[in-house]
């Protein structure tokens, strides 16, 4: 039974605590996306319904009830569209900062949360980024905060083990502190690999 | 217009709004509970979202009542202190409501209602946004709708950066998607530890 968008607006409540939770990312909600695009099929068949019954030389005053209904079903299929987009919408644009946040390759929790065509997007807008980065050599995902001090000093969290650092090859064992780069530092810190140390 | 992707215009666009049909409408049914075929009779009474509302009272099909909140008893409410009002309550997207009603709605005081009614709001909600503690989220706002709610917490986190930079300077900080900091040192082994 078509629900004249409450499904839809459910979705569009759903993107909302999407944007809002900042501690993870939200899997895709296919069960319910489906539903609405379910509901907006049948929207078409009750419009198509009556424009089949629609009289062309009804003189009737003001409005032909199969006109009244039919424009109500018109409406419905729009909103359903609209709450479809604004949901993969709001999603996309949440990945996108996912590329500037952790870079071009994402831990499988947050992956797994992503539709297969959200992760074929994500590639491509990586790539996108990743391509016109080199074209003029400036990574610009670092310095994301402007920088009062070239060099700052980390404490490492996750295990990374050997790392080419300044064109020399560091270990870099858990919990040890080291001093390097602002632009080497900031990715891994972003990744929660490291953090800054304030002795 | 607001922008065709904004969740919270569609969202507003999801409030109920009593109309009254002039036409009949065939298979219209499912909206109105107190019917018992698939029709919505002329002259019937019936509860339908503002974005079906809007259209159909564009093509004159039905004609609109404005809801309950936006009466002459809350008028009064508002005259006599407009910060002391539970909006929120009544509805979190009251002024953008009011705002796509006015244009339809038969009342033509209706927008000036709503301008007097944030101005007598704005200024002691900012006075506030200023002043209260920046930990503990203060009693009065659950009065707000959203829309304040959005000025208020705007006027708040502009006082927590100046007080960052004031005191502390930017810091490089893990991207907050990645959830805690527990999970990820739960995941280490206690030999790679050691």
């Amino acid at each position: 039974m078509a629900m004249f968008g409450k499904k839809g607006a459910e979705l569009v409540r759903e993107a909302k605590q999407t944007l809002a939770t900042t501690d993870q990312f939200r899997p895709f909600n296919k069960d319910l996306f489906e539903q609405v695009v379910k509901e907006t099929e049948e929207h078409y068949g009750h419009l198509q319904e009556r424009m089949s019954q629609i009289r062309v030389n009804d003189s009737t005053e003001g409005g032909d009830p199969n006109f009244v209904g039919g424009c109500a079903q018109h409406r419905s299929v729009l909103r359903n569209k609209r709450c479809l987009l604004a949901y993969v919408n709001a999603r996309m644009s949440k990945i996108k900062h996912l590329r500037w946040d952790l870079g071009a390759v994402l831990p499988d929790d947050i992956t797994g949360n992503l539709s297969a065509t959200e992760r074929t997007f994500f590639q491509g807008y990586s790539d996108a980024l990743s391509s016109y980065m080199a074209e003029i050599n400036l990574d610009l995902t670092v310095d994301s905060t402007p920088p009062k001090d070239p060099y700052v000093q980390i404490r490492v969290i996750g295990n990374l083990g050997e790392v080419l650092l300044d064109d020399q090859e560091t270990s870099l064992l858990p919990h040890s502190i080291h001093f390097m780069t602002r632009t080497e530092a900031e990715p891994l810190v972003m990744q929660g690999l490291l953090e800054i140390y304030q002795g | 217009m607001a922008n065709y992707y904004d969740l919270d215009d569609i969202l507003m666009e999801e409030e109920y709004v009593t109309v009254h049909f002039k036409f009949e409408a065939k298979g219209l049914g499912v909206l109105d509970p107190g019917s018992e075929h698939d029709d919505i009779e002329a002259g019937a009474v019936v509860d339908i979202p503002l974005w079906l509302a809007h259209d159909l009272c564009l093509r004159k099909f039905v004609s609109i009542k404005l809801p309950s909140f936006y009466n002459e008893r809350i008028r009064k409410e508002i005259q006599a202190d407009a910060s002391c009002v539970d909006l929120g309550r009544y509805c979190p997207y009251f002024y953008e409501l009011g705002l796509r009603l006015a244009p339809i709605s038969p009342d033509p005081t209706l927008g000036s209602f709503l301008l007097y009614c944030l101005q007598g709001r704005y200024k002691d909600m900012l006075c506030k946004a200023h002043t209260v503690a920046l930990t503990t989220a203060p009693k009065f706002l659950n009065l707000l709708t959203r829309e304040e709610t959005q000025l208020f917490e705007a006027a708040r986190d502009s006082v927590k950066s100046y007080n960052k930079w004031r005191f502390q300077g930017a810091r490089l900080e893990r991207a907050a998607v990645l959830g805690r900091k527990r999970r990820l040192n739960a995941l280490l082994s206690p030999f790679e530890l050691t």
